[in-house]
């Protein structure tokens, strides 16, 4: 179980119900519109998030006397919900459409009975399993890793393949049309970004104080994206303090 | 300068390898017969032995492994500031159980088996290189990636090969099968159990 804690501080902008609500998890630590962005964006992956512990947070961090609790427990719970909706359809089976009728029939009970044996029995394989990993995990191996020689670096064949297979293939994505359609890009604000830099530095604050919170946090995607690649650099003395972001001549 | 001993070189060859190596591997990187080879080895585990040693030889994966001794694990974890991994979930364990007892299988399989989606708690193992991909199931459509278990993996729960794990049959009685069915279907007698492809 991570181990997770809220920073909140209540009603320190207003306007944006949570965007003062901070979430420190095992996967990720940060704002947590940042989080449901991430997300849907497969950047951070919905099996490894928490909720229940999301819920905890915020229900900790709740500020009962803000005068917007309303509204952000309203923005929190539908946010949750559609996290919720989110997981919960990725763990079922991937639909097949062209799938035999067959296999939509319910199963007979002795056929239930002979799947329950089954996995029975490879739950109780995983309980042995864990043993043995408990058993063992106190060996280190010399992990002595001879670096590849200049001009003959070793490609792993394994390696290679999957890297391959996960820039070639998808899985199939969970229906998001209920949380509404693509509106911006990160292309688009870039290019903002690069437009209000032409006449020097400009900070964070000031770029996105027109704007709504959906932009504000794709604006800010974007600036690490253009830090990233080395366009622009960010200055932040302070966390949680002024962003200022400024081009790389 | 004085050649090296026998052991002196399985030694060194192991020190700089961080997975198993098997007796073949040993015998080419070292030129030692079968019988010098089995002789070096029966020495270094005499050497190495975890009473009196830090580090130990370890017989996993088919081969051979120079590992620290578990009993200095506290304090490498010190030393490296380090915790130890998080342990599996229970989903990443159920999924090797799965390829273990009735691998090489497709993800797909893995699913049906557990009866919810696995894609990505397989790509999980995928990286932590617990699973890797074996081939392809050609019958089925699509040609899907077969999975196995790897050597680290073996190495991970100190087994030699699969033969080492329980059979899937053993690790369940028939009585509790048999209350599984009648929970089930109402019968009060269990059908014969069909035979189940287990790991030895």
């Amino acid at each position: 179980m991570s181990e997770a804690r809220a920073e909140a501080q209540t009603g320190a902008r207003g306007g944006r119900a949570l965007s003062d609500f901070t979430v420190n998890l095992d996967v990720y630590s940060g704002p947590y519109e940042w989080l449901l962005a991430l997300i849907l964006k497969d950047e951070v992956e919905i099996f490894e998030v928490p909720l229940r512990e999301i819920v905890s947070l915020y229900l900790d961090s709740r500020p009962t006397e803000a005068p917007d609790s309303l509204e952000r427990d309203t923005d929190f719970a539908g946010s949750a919900t559609a996290l919720v909706l989110l997981k919960s359809r990725s763990l079922l089976p991937a639909l097949d459409p062209e799938a035999d009728d067959d296999d939509d029939e319910a199963l007979s009970p002795e056929q239930l009975a002979e799947r329950m044996h089954q996995y029975l029995k490879i739950k109780r394989g995983a309980e042995t399993l864990r043993a043995r990993f408990e058993t063992y995990a106190g060996f280190h191996p010399s992990a002595h890793y001879a670096p590849p020689r200049s001009g003959k670096l070793r490609i792993r064949q394994d390696k290679l393949t999957i890297a391959a297979r996960r820039t070639f293939s998808r899985l199939v994505e969970p229906p998001v049309e209920h949380l509404g359609p693509i509106t911006l890009t990160l292309q688009d604000l870039a290019a903002v970004i690069r437009t209000s830099l032409a006449h020097g530095p400009v900070s964070y604050e000031t770029l996105t104080e027109k704007m709504d919170r959906l932009h504000s946090a794709v604006t800010f995607a974007a600036a690490l994206s253009l830090a990233y690649e080395g366009r622009i650099t960010l200055h932040q003395p302070a966390p949680l303090g002024p962003l200022t972001l400024e081009p790389v001549r | 300068m004085t050649p090296p001993s026998p052991a002196a070189l399985v030694e060194a060859v192991l020190l700089v390898s961080p997975r198993p190596i098997d007796r073949k591997s040993l015998q080419t990187a070292t030129d030692l017969s079968e019988d010098t080879l089995k002789t070096a080895l029966t020495e270094l585990e005499s050497r190495y032995a975890p009473e009196r040693s830090g580090i130990v030889l370890r017989s996993v994966a088919g081969g051979y492994q120079l590992a620290t001794n578990p009993a200095c694990a506290p304090a490498i974890e010190r030393y490296r500031e380090e915790a130890r991994p998080a342990p599996l979930s229970n989903a990443a364990l159920e999924v090797l159980s799965c390829v273990l007892y009735m691998g090489p299988l497709t993800r797909g399989a893995i699913s049906a088996t557990r009866g919810v989606n696995s894609d990505a708690v397989v790509r999980g193992l995928l990286e932590r290189g617990l699973l890797s991909e074996t081939g392809t199931a050609t019958d089925s459509p699509g040609s899907p990636a077969l999975l196995a278990t790897t050597d680290e993996f073996l190495a991970a729960t100190g087994a030699t090969g699969r033969e080492d794990f329980p059979p899937l049959d053993s690790l369940v009685g028939p009585e509790e099968l048999a209350r599984v069915r009648e929970r089930l279907t109402g019968a009060s007698e269990a059908p014969a159990e069909t035979p189940t492809n287990g790991a030895a």
